[in-house]
């Protein structure tokens, strides 16, 4: 079933006197439970891309659905109440809240959904415990590692059972052995909770686990392919 | 889109406030300290203003016509011998039936001229009860020689200093007392010199002669007064409590106002003391405002600083679903928090020091000496700096208002952040 719709998305930037195309064209439907990287060389797009998706931006042109709502036709107000029901986000980097802990972190966006306290305090610690933090849920931020702080983001944006999860270039910042660590929490997640994950990355090792690669090169799709996941193992 | 909206408790804001706030300790510290200073001295400053003024009030009263004055309509406008009371004994038992917490001088006042051998004073002749008055315990410690004037006394006046040089008198000399009639005739009257005075207030000391009521009756019996009815200029009404001034003007008002009697209170009796507070406290203001606008620009400094360097995590905190309403309550609150804070601490470093003044008093006797009459009044040289209820609760009001005014513009700056732009930082 389909879950996010994009029809002629056009965003153009200016800068200074030169306007520059950051998206052509762009066609795109995402089915639930996928688990999409969005690829290509810096300057392709990507992140323009996933900010449209995430209602962060608005593009020029086209029209973008997701859950059946017409995200482009959302009053402000309105993006900030489709992001927290609707969406998660993961990004590069300073993804939490520094004065609040990981506990708190995952619980602030619950809160703000006006979810029971004993629920969400019950889920954050589910969560992190199943993202290997059970017993760094009380430290803030500045007392966690860079992949500690990332596991952290991804507990904050399932928790909050959210119908896409977007990842902008989650393991940029991270070295190859927590960056896989990662990747496996996410992608046994995905798996696990039917969520659909967008990833912008130009990471191979983001790539390879990826089941969709849709490639941009300026700005518009370039090629877009399922990957083969018999010989993938998913991790436990 | 289902009709969900985001949620924010205020406790959790106050949270995030707090934690904020102390994220940068040291700064925070600074800006509660400039604060808590600030406040500190407008407290000692407004408290050491008031307590000047309180002081110079209460002498007035106690010098002048007592908190409310009954006397004969148009005597303030145009003073004259002839205007009285002339059943003085009933509208005093009048007023005294009334149960008023304080007490009632009656009292005579007499425009005459002071002469001797040697030299001649316009003077105003003060009748009053020698025994009991207010003034008694206001001058008495004045004196600088002689004694003060017995009860029923016909003859023995005090005077100040000034006039005594002026005259060339001495204790035990005489002086002769003359005031105008109502019919243009004059009448005279020989008074000896019991005691001199120094009040260190020149308008008294040149110009007030005190005698027994004994005296100045004399004076209006020469007016055509009923001496059996004891007739009066004036009765002076000291409360115990200023607060039931108006309370208690309203009442005599009522219950003794007539055609040819006004009730005043020390406000419309001294109007020139009133004018020259006011005038005093616009000064004060201007400087006190001086020291708020600088303590908002150190405020304004800390929170705009704390708003610029956190764009990123605003940012942040809009992506994830934050109304930019509630991005701008969050910031207002960190205002908030911090105004709670700076008054507490700016209470406990105010408070503290007008404490200690209150009870301590500051003793401006080196740096003004004697000149400490203005206004018909003097103000004691040892000043306790007095705060009254209302006056907490306007300096709270003013210095929270302050500070909380000034988390507005902060907080609007947060609120125009845009996620895009602020995860590009």
């Amino acid at each position: 079933m389909t879950l996010l719709s994009l029809q002629g998305i056009c965003k153009t930037f200016r800068q200074g006197e030169i306007e520059v195309e950051a998206l052509k064209n762009i066609d795109l439907d995402v089915d639930e439970g996928e688990f999409a990287a969005l690829v290509g060389p810096s300057g392709s797009g990507k992140t323009t891309l996933l900010n449209i998706i995430g209602g962060l931006d608005a593009p020029t042109s086209g029209t973008a659905h997701l859950n059946g709502i017409d995200i482009t036709r959302l009053k402000e107000s309105q993006l900030s109440d489709f992001r927290l029901f609707q969406l998660g986000f993961i990004f590069q980097a300073y993804n939490l809240v520094p004065v609040l802990s990981a506990l708190e972190n995952v619980e602030l966006i619950m809160i703000l959904q006006g979810r029971p306290a004993k629920e969400r305090r019950a889920r954050a610690q589910h969560y992190l415990e199943l993202v290997g933090l059970g017993r760094e849920m009380n430290r803030r931020p500045s007392a966690l590692s860079g992949g500690q702080q990332q596991r952290v983001a991804v507990a904050r944006a399932l928790a909050c059972e959210p119908r896409l999860v977007l990842a902008d270039e989650p393991t940029a910042n991270l070295d190859s052995e927590n960056a896989s660590a990662l990747l496996d929490i996410m992608h046994k997640l995905s798996r696990e909770q039917k969520t659909t994950f967008i990833f912008s990355t130009h990471d191979p090792r983001v790539m390879e686990r990826a089941e969709r690669l849709i490639k941009l090169r300026d700005g518009r799709i370039e090629s877009d392919a399922v990957v083969e996941q018999a010989d993938r193992a998913v991790p436990a | 889109m289902k009709a969900r909206r985001s949620h924010l408790p205020f406790i959790v804001l106050l949270l995030l406030a707090w934690r904020n706030l102390w994220r940068h300790r040291r700064r925070t510290i600074i800006t509660l300290s400039s604060i808590a200073f600030g406040f500190g001295l407008a407290v000692l400053f407004i408290g050491l203003n008031d307590g000047a003024h309180n002081s110079m009030v209460r002498n007035a009263i106690k010098l002048g016509e007592g908190s409310i004055t009954v006397q004969p309509r148009g005597y303030l406008q145009a003073p004259a011998n002839h205007k009285f009371l002339p059943a003085g004994a009933s509208l005093l038992a009048q007023i005294d039936s009334l149960g008023i917490p304080g007490h009632v001088d009656p009292r005579i006042s007499i425009q005459v001229l002071a002469s001797t051998a040697h030299n001649a004073v316009g003077a105003g002749l003060e009748g009053l009860i020698s025994s009991r008055d207010q003034r008694v315990e206001m001058l008495e410690p004045f004196l600088i020689a002689g004694e003060w004037v017995t009860a029923g006394d016909a003859r023995g006046i005090l005077i100040g200093d000034s006039m005594a040089r002026k005259l060339k008198v001495k204790i035990g000399s005489k002086v002769v007392l003359m005031a105008g009639g109502r019919g243009g005739d004059s009448q005279q009257h020989l008074g000896r010199v019991r005691g001199i005075f120094d009040s260190r207030v020149d308008d008294l000391d040149s110009f007030l002669i005190l005698s027994d009521i004994a005296l100045t009756q004399r004076f209006l019996e020469g007016e055509g007064a009923d001496p059996t009815l004891q007739p009066v200029t004036r009765l002076a009404v000291y409360l115990d409590q200023q607060k039931q001034l108006q309370q208690w003007k309203n009442t005599l008002r009522r219950e003794v106002g007539a055609a040819d009697i006004e009730v005043l209170d020390w406000r419309e009796m001294m109007p020139q003391l009133v004018q020259f507070i006011t005038v005093d406290d616009a000064g004060n203001y201007i400087f006190l405002s001086l020291i708020l606008v600088l303590v908002v620009f150190g405020i304004v400094n800390t929170v705009l600083m704390s708003v610029l360097e956190r764009t990123r995590e605003f940012g942040l905190l809009r992506a994830l679903g934050l109304g930019r309403h509630q991005l701008l309550l969050l910031v207002f609150c960190e205002s908030l928090v911090l105004s709670v804070l700076a008054v507490l601490l700016g209470w406990v470093v105010g408070g503290g020091t007008h404490l200690w003044f209150a009870v301590n008093g500051l003793d401006l006797s080196a740096a003004i000496g004697d000149a400490t009459a203005m206004a018909g009044t003097f103000m004691d040289p040892v000043v306790h700096t007095e705060l009254s209820p209302a006056r907490v609760a306007q300096l709270t009001g003013i210095v929270f208002g302050a500070t909380l005014a000034t988390g507005i513009y902060p907080a609007l700056k947060a609120a125009r952040v845009t996620p895009v732009a602020a995860l590009r930082t």
